[in-house]
C-alpha cells in the first residue's frame, strides 16, 4: 500500500486495517500502524519530569470505579465498537472515561438538553441495553458482529429512541461521548505510535519542521511505511 | 533588545526557570483597609491594568479563581494533560448555536487564557471602531482606533509580537522578524498565492530573537497547552513580574462571590470573595472586574442589592446581552508527503484580506485566515464532526501526518439575545451558574459559508487530495459592552459601569463588536489606555 496516494481513506472506499505493517517496535493497538519501527517511549529520556509522569501513568490507569459492573461491560463494548478495537493489544479506553468522571473532572460545560456528564453516561449505558433487548440481547454488552455496529450507526445519527434515549438528546449525547472517548485513546503513546506523532517534545522541541516534500526528518524519527524499500529493509534488519 | 518603557517584566524573569522569581518580594494587603484597586480576574485586561496602576502609585490586588502557575511545575508537553488550564467548573449552553467552554475559549489561574491561547496578536483594523457608519450594523465603538494605537504599539513591544510587515488594516511593522515558516504552514501559502490570496507570516506573540531573560522559541508545537520554554507571552510573564515589583498583590484560588455596594452612596465598598472554603470581604476604592464575558456578567448579575435588584450595574437589562464569539470554522486537507503539522507554533500564517466589508459577497463585514495544527485529540474531533467513528476514524487519524489545516476567523454580528444569565444550578461554592445562549443570524451564516469556500479554494489550488471540515467557534468577547449612553451598553469610554462610577470592567467583556482578529492583543491595549487615562498617585 502506498500512503502517498489516497486510496486508503474512507472517502475513497473501505479502509482495510488487515493490510496495514504489523507494529515492530513498541505497541500499537491491535498491533498494527503506520510507522512499524516507531516507538515513542523510546524517547521519554527527552521529555521533562513531569510530563513524563503523567504520560507513563496512562500505561496503567486505576480499576473501575464510578461504574457499576453491568454498565462498564455494555460500555466498554461500545467504546471499542466507536475506535474499531476488535482484538488485543486495546487501549482499556472506559478505564480512562471511569477515572475522568470518578474524580469529578469536567469539561466546562453542560447542554441544556443533557444531563450532566455523569449521569449521561450512565442514561447511554441503559438506553444502549434498551435497544440491545428490542433486538433480542440481553444486554447491549452481548450484541453480535452485526448488531453492534447498527447501533453505532444510528447512535451517531441521533436515531436511538429507546425509552432512556427519549429523555436527553440523543445525537448530543452521541458528541459527548466521542469526545471522552477520544480523549481518553488519543491522548494513549500506543496510539501515537500508530499515528507517527512526536509526543511530548519538551525540552528538546524540533529542528526539522521546514522541508518535509524533501524527506527532512528529524533524526530520532522513524519512517512512514511505504517509504521503506522492502528488500532494502529485510538486508538492513538481516532477516535474509 | 528594544527598550521597554515602563515594564522591566523580562528582566525579572530566570533564564532556567520559567515560574516568577520575585514572589517572595510581593506586597500582602491587610483586609481591615481598602485598596486603591481590587481587580477580579488575572487575565489579560487585569493583569495589564493592575501592572500599569502599581505604576502609577496604586495599591493593587487581584483576586484570581485558579492557581499561581509556574510552568515548570504545573505545565506539561501534553495535550490531555493541559487540562488544568482551563475554566471547567459548570456552565450551561444552549441556543441554536451552542458554544463549547473550557478548553475551547475559558482560561483559569494566573495568566487567564493567554495561557493556552495560540499567539496570535493582530491588531483590530480602523474599521473596526465604526461598523454602525461605515456598514449599517452592530454599532460603533465609542473610542477611535486611533485612541488604541499607541497602546497596540506600545503590547507589541512588551509581548513582543513576530512577524512580516503587516499590509492590512493600518499597515505597521512588528518588532520581532517572522519566525521561520513550517512545511506544513508553507502548503497554506502556496495555495493561497496560487489563487491570488496575499498571506503573511504571523503575527505571533512569541520571542523571536533576544528579550530579556525570555528564551527563543523551541518550535515544539504546544502553544495551546501552556508554553513551558516562557517564549510564548501571557501576561504572567509580560506583565505580572513588573507588577509584582510595583506592589501589585494576586491572591490565587480566591473566587469572587459579588462586589459589594453602599445603598446610600450608590458606590462599590469592595468585594466578597472565597478562599480556603471561607467567605472573605476586602474594601476597596474601586473595583476593576477582569473575568472574561462569561464570569465579568455572572459577576455583576450576581452583585444584586437594593440600589440593583437585577445586578450590579444591570438597571438597564445591559449586562449579559451582546455575547459574541468568532466562526471558526477549519478546513483539514490531505498531502501525499508527510506534513507533521504538529512540529513548529500552530499559528503561522494569516490573511486578512477578506477583512473588511465586500458589497459583492453579499453580506457585511469578513473574516480572516490562520493556520492552525491540531494535535491528536483535537484532530480525532475533525474527524468525528464528519461524521466517522469506528475503522473510518481510525483510519483518518493514522493519516494525521499527511494533513494540514486552515481556519477562519469570521466577525459575529452582536445579537442582544446572544446572553449570559443566571442559570437555576450552582456551582461548587454555592454560586448560580452561567448560562450562555447563543444563536447565529443570516449575516453570520454567509460569512462563514464565504470563508469555509475560500479555505477550499486555496487547498483545492495546492493540490489536497482529501479535506475534512469542521464547524466551531473561537474566542469570547461582549457581555458589558462599552458604549455612548446607559441605554444600550454597561460601561462608558473610561470603563466605567454607567451607575456604579467606581466600578471598572476591563477585558474582553467591553467589546462592542470583535472584528475578525483574535483578541487578545486589543484587550490588553485597552487595560493599557484606561491605566494612561486614570490618575497618577505618586507623591
Amino acid at each position: 500500500m502506498d500512503f502517498r496516494e489516497a486510496h486508503h481513506l474512507p472517502s475513497r472506499g473501505a479502509p482495510r486495517p488487515r493490510d496495514l505493517p504489523r507494529q515492530r517496535a513498541g505497541t500499537t493497538p491491535q498491533m498494527h500502524g503506520r510507522y512499524p519501527d516507531w516507538d515513542v517511549l523510546s524517547q521519554q529520556g527527552h521529555w521533562d519530569e513531569v510530563t513524563r509522569h503523567v504520560v507513563l501513568a496512562r500505561l496503567d490507569p486505576p480499576p473501575i470505579r464510578f461504574f457499576a459492573e453491568a454498565e462498564a461491560a455494555t460500555l466498554t463494548v461500545l467504546c471499542d465498537l466507536l475506535l474499531a478495537q476488535d482484538e488485543e493489544p486495546r487501549v482499556p479506553v472506559l478505564r480512562f472515561v471511569d477515572e475522568k468522571l470518578f474524580e469529578g473532572r469536567r469539561d466546562g460545560y453542560r447542554y441544556d438538553d443533557l444531563p450532566e456528564d455523569d449521569e449521561l453516561w450512565r442514561r447511554v449505558a441503559r438506553g444502549l441495553d434498551e435497544e440491545a433487548q428490542r433486538l433480542g440481547r440481553a444486554s447491549f454488552a452481548e450484541v453480535d458482529e452485526e448488531q453492534g455496529p447498527y447501533l453505532c450507526h444510528r447512535f451517531s445519527q441521533g436515531e436511538l429512541d429507546a425509552p432512556t434515549f427519549q429523555t436527553l438528546n440523543p445525537q448530543r449525547a452521541f458528541q459527548i461521548v466521542m469526545r471522552d472517548v477520544c480523549e481518553a485513546f488519543y491522548s494513549h503513546p500506543w496510539v501515537w505510535n500508530e499515528m507517527g506523532f512526536g509526543g511530548p517534545a519538551y525540552p528538546r522541541g524540533y529542528a526539522a519542521f521546514g522541508a518535509p516534500h524533501l524527506g527532512e526528518r528529524e533524526h530520532w524519527e522513524r519512517p512512514e511505511a511505504f517509504e521503506l524499500d522492502p528488500v532494502r529493509d529485510t538486508e538492513a534488519r538481516e532477516l535474509d | 533588545m528594544i527598550r521597554l518603557e515602563e515594564n522591566d517584566s523580562p528582566f525579572l524573569l530566570d533564564p532556567h526557570k520559567r515560574g516568577l522569581q520575585n514572589l517572595d518580594r510581593m506586597a500582602r494587603y491587610p483586609r481591615t483597609a481598602p485598596v486603591d484597586l481590587l481587580v477580579v480576574g488575572a487575565g489579560a485586561g487585569g493583569v495589564t491594568l493592575a501592572q500599569r496602576l502599581a505604576r502609577k502609585g496604586w495599591k493593587v490586588v487581584i483576586l484570581e479563581k485558579g492557581p499561581f502557575w509556574d510552568p515548570d511545575r504545573d505545565w506539561v508537553s501534553d495535550e490531555k494533560g493541559a487540562h488544568g488550564l482551563y475554566w471547567t467548573d459548570q456552565r450551561v449552553i444552549g441556543g441554536n448555536e451552542p458554544i463549547k467552554m473550557g478548553k475551547n475559549n475559558s482560561g483559569v489561574g494566573v495568566g487567564g487564557s493567554m495561557t493556552h491561547f495560540a499567539g496570535y496578536a493582530p491588531r483590530l483594523h480602523p474599521s473596526d471602531f465604526e461598523v454602525r457608519t461605515r456598514d449599517g450594523v452592530a454599532v460603533d465603538w465609542p473610542i477611535s482606533y486611533g485612541e488604541l494605537r499607541e497602546s497596540f504599539e506600545r503590547l507589541e513591544r512588551e509581548l513582543p509580537v513576530a512577524g512580516q510587515f503587516w499590509p492590512w488594516g493600518e499597515p505597521h511593522s512588528y518588532p520581532h522578524s517572522a519566525h521561520p515558516v513550517a512545511g506544513a504552514a508553507a502548503k497554506a501559502w502556496q495555495g493561497a498565492v496560487d489563487c491570488g490570496i496575499e498571506m503573511r507570516v504571523g503575527p505571533v506573540s512569541i520571542t523571536n530573537g533576544s528579550f530579556g531573560n525570555r528564551p527563543h522559541c523551541i518550535y515544539r508545537g504546544f502553544c495551546l497547552q501552556g508554553c513551558k520554554v516562557n517564549a510564548k507571552a501571557s501576561p504572567l510573564i509580560t506583565h505580572l513580574p513588573d507588577g509584582i515589583e510595583h506592589g501589585v498583590e494576586v491572591r490565587a484560588n480566591c473566587m469572587a462571590a459579588r462586589i459589594e455596594v453602599d445603598d446610600e452612596t450608590g458606590r462599590a465598598t469592595g468585594v466578597t470573595y472565597f478562599e480556603d472554603g471561607e467567605e472573605r470581604f476586602q474594601p476597596a476604592d474601586a473595583v476593576a472586574v477582569c473575568g472574561y464575558a462569561i464570569e465579568s456578567p455572572r459577576l455583576l448579575l450576581e452583585s444584586t442589592s437594593a440600589r440593583f435588584p437585577n445586578g450590579l450595574g444591570n438597571n438597564a437589562d445591559q449586562v449579559g446581552r451582546y455575547v459574541m464569539v468568532q466562526g471558526a470554522t477549519q478546513i483539514a486537507a490531505r498531502f501525499p508527503e508527510l506534513m507533521r503539522m504538529y512540529k513548529a507554533p500552530p499559528p503561522e500564517v494569516s490573511s486578512e484580506q477578506f477583512y473588511e466589508t465586500d458589497e459583492s459577497r453579499g453580506f457585511a463585514r469578513g473574516f480572516s485566515i490562520q493556520t492552525v495544527a491540531p494535535l491528536p485529540i483535537d484532530w480525532a474531533e475533525h474527524v468525528v464532526a464528519e461524521g466517522h467513528w469506528g475503522e473510518a476514524l481510525r483510519e483518518y487519524t493514522r493519516d494525521y501526518n499527511h494533513w494540514t489545516v486552515l481556519g477562519a476567523i469570521c466577525e459575529l454580528l452582536p445579537q442582544a439575545e446572544n446572553r449570559v444569565t443566571l442559570a437555576d444550578e450552582t456551582d461548587g461554592y454555592g454560586l448560580p451558574v452561567a448560562k450562555f445562549t447563543h444563536s447565529l443570524c443570516e449575516n453570520d451564516k454567509a460569512n462563514i459559508a464565504c470563508a469555509t469556500r475560500v479555505m477550499e479554494d486555496i487547498w483545492s489550488h495546492a493540490g489536497a487530495q482529501d479535506t475534512l471540515k469542521i464547524d466551531r467557534y473561537a474566542h469570547l468577547v461582549g457581555g458589558c459592552r462599552m458604549g455612548f449612553s446607559p441605554d444600550e451598553s454597561v460601561v462608558d469610554s473610561l470603563h466605567r459601569v454607567w451607575d456604579c462610577r467606581n466600578v471598572y470592567v476591563c477585558d474582553g467583556s467591553v467589546f462592542p463588536t470583535q472584528g475578525a482578529a483574535n483578541p487578545a492583543l486589543t484587550i490588553m491595549a485597552l487595560a493599557d489606555r484606561l491605566a494612561k487615562l486614570l490618575d497618577d498617585k505618586r507623591g
